[in-house]
């Protein structure tokens, strides 16, 4: 496998942090090198926080991702997208929560830009805000195929306390119907 | 080491686990980014085996805790980020004077002052050879991957031990919040190479703590057991007692010296990396020997022989080795994220000046192509 470089932005206190936290996990776990740097502001909450997940199977040295490198990144805040979205390779994917992040024409032009309203699906449809990392989890697993998906689960769920299994287990399908619906 | 175990962690984590691995039961220190994982962390693991954690007051009542505990025979440990390490000076002092073994985490972050708080730095690599003022020798060991957050902090409590006197383990932001794979050894192994401090078990008036060999730290037994020794940041005599005798003050500022300059085969740890057949050498150390790394290999697709020393051991510097690789190469390439602290040691310790230099003081990590760039300059 070649590297995969993906990159989740947000805003302090979104919980970014964790589907970064759960890929590499996986990865590992299948006896690959995973590793997950976040950036993030003074600002406590709020703040954009970016970030940047690495897998292959190969030892990894240097821990952030390459600007230019970037195949895949999802953002569900409008400042952080403008600030971290230069990384993305040229025609790289970035998914995006329309509600919440408004890319340029000329961004649509540059890169495939994918509409998914990540926040909504998490509350209305699993009723759980807070599964919204699971169910970007499942769309940039989709996306970049860079996990065996039984593995990403079972990682995933290994990470949530147990009397949240069912709501996340709804969230990674719901994450990955309307990432396959996006690609149709 | 032989027996590891895998684990997914950070390194502020892993420092932590080590901490307590290597037996510290006494944390008290001050929340501040991007140490604070490190308190988190010790605050839950601590009190599971025994051990006390405390969030003091400010950075002072955290070190003068910590200094307190060690005086009671625990290991302890203090961990804080530059502005702490600040504020922890005059008792830094304190522990070099009166010879109090403690392990202080520094996770640094951009400065001066409170600087760039989520952002990394190597900027406090000279505060950590001086932090207080007075002569003293200082022990700086630096981590420059996760495992060695592990590792070196290990490492930390058993020399603070054996030299009796605080020991500071240098990490940065880029490297205490990256999380990924590290292969750590065993709590077995870390409990079996445990070496404590020495104690005097004679007669108790016959225990004199600094009367000690002009090579050798003090001898504190932990207080409460009978053994009375003086306890001061002033010039003291064999008890602890203070004085102005001048053979006296000489002699403990000697001794302060060469109890580690006369042992520095025990301190010294570094990493040379493809630098067997390398033409340019590149010195780093922390999370910018992350960014070398990659940077080394890439250059190597293309034909550039270039390699890494890496000093662990920061203070004392390993100047015998860096004197030799300075006779051996002639392009030398120092990479620090601040104005070129450790250049300056590099150039004492090879004996020449013309060093080339790429520094970084904006928050950002180095890219490895801005070292990829830099080396095709020379």
């Amino acid at each position: 496998m070649s590297r995969i470089v993906m990159r989740f932005t947000g805003v302090g206190g979104q919980g970014v942090l964790l589907a970064g936290e759960i890929f590499a996990a996986a990865k590992i776990k299948t006896g690959g090198y995973g590793v997950k740097t976040a950036t993030y502001t003074s600002q406590v909450r709020g703040g954009p926080t970016v970030v940047d997940i690495q897998l292959d199977d190969k030892e990894i040295f240097y821990p952030y991702a390459i600007d230019g490198q970037i195949n895949f990144m999802l953002s569900v805040a409008d400042k952080s997208y403008q600030l971290f979205k230069g990384g993305v390779a040229e025609g790289g994917t970035i998914v995006i929560d329309p509600n919440l992040v408004y890319p340029s024409d000329e961004d649509r032009k540059k890169w495939n830009i994918v509409e998914i309203p990540i926040i909504t699906i998490a509350k209305e449809e699993v009723g759980n805000v807070i599964t919204q990392s699971v169910v970007a989890l499942a769309i940039a697993n989709e996306f970049t195929h860079a996990i065996d998906e039984d593995v990403l689960i079972e990682t995933m769920l290994s990470k949530v306390p147990a009397k949240v299994h069912e709501a996340n287990k709804k969230a990674y399908e719901l994450g990955k119907k309307y990432a396959q619906e996006a690609m149709e | 080491m032989s027996n590891t175990r895998e684990v997914i962690s950070s390194g502020n984590e892993l420092a932590a686990l080590a901490a307590v691995d290597a037996g510290c039961r006494f944390f008290g220190g001050y929340p501040i980014t991007p140490s604070s994982e490190i308190m988190h962390t010790i605050s839950d693991l601590l009190p599971k085996r025994g051990g006390v954690a405390i969030q003091m007051e400010d950075e002072i009542a955290g070190i003068c805790s910590a200094i307190g505990a060690s005086m009671s025979g625990v290991r302890a440990l203090t961990a804080t980020s530059g502005p702490g390490i600040s504020l922890k000076a005059e008792n830094l002092g304190l522990a070099q004077m009166a010879e109090v073994p403690l392990v202080v985490i520094n996770v640094m972050r951009g400065g001066p002052s409170t600087g760039l708080p989520t952002r990394v730095s190597q900027g406090d690599v000279s505060q950590a050879k001086n932090p207080s003022h007075g002569d003293y020798k200082s022990i700086t060991l630096c981590a420059g991957n996760i495992t060695e957050c592990y590792t070196e902090t290990v490492r930390a409590f058993n020399l603070a031990d054996r030299f009796m006197q605080p020991v500071i383990v240098l990490m940065d932001e880029t490297i205490g919040h990256m999380h990924a794979k590290a292969a750590i050894p065993t709590q077995e192994e870390v409990e079996a190479g445990i070496v404590t401090r020495k104690t005097f078990d004679g007669p108790a008036e016959e225990y004199k703590p600094y009367g000690v060999a002009q090579d050798e730290p003090a001898v504190l037994n932990p207080m409460f057991q009978g053994y009375r020794y003086h306890f001061t940041g002033l010039h003291h005599d064999e008890m602890g007692f203070p004085t102005e005798e001048i053979e006296t003050c000489r002699k403990l500022i000697d001794r302060l010296f060469r109890k580690v300059d006369e042992h520095v085969d025990e301190l010294e740890s570094n990493e040379e990396y493809m630098l067997e057949d390398a033409d340019i050498l590149l010195i780093g150390y922390g999370s910018a020997s992350l960014a070398i790394k990659e940077a080394i290999h890439r250059l190597r697709e293309e034909g550039i022989k270039a390699g890494l020393f890496r000093p662990i051991t920061m203070w004392p510097s390993p100047e015998k080795r860096m004197y030799e690789l300075g006779q051996k190469f002639d392009k030398v390439l120092s990479v620090e994220l601040n104005q070129g602290q450790y250049l300056e040691e590099i150039q004492r310790a090879m004996g020449r000046k013309d060093i080339e230099k790429l520094t970084k003081t904006n928050g950002r990590p180095f890219s490895p192509q801005d070292i990829i760039d830099k080396v095709k300059e020379l």
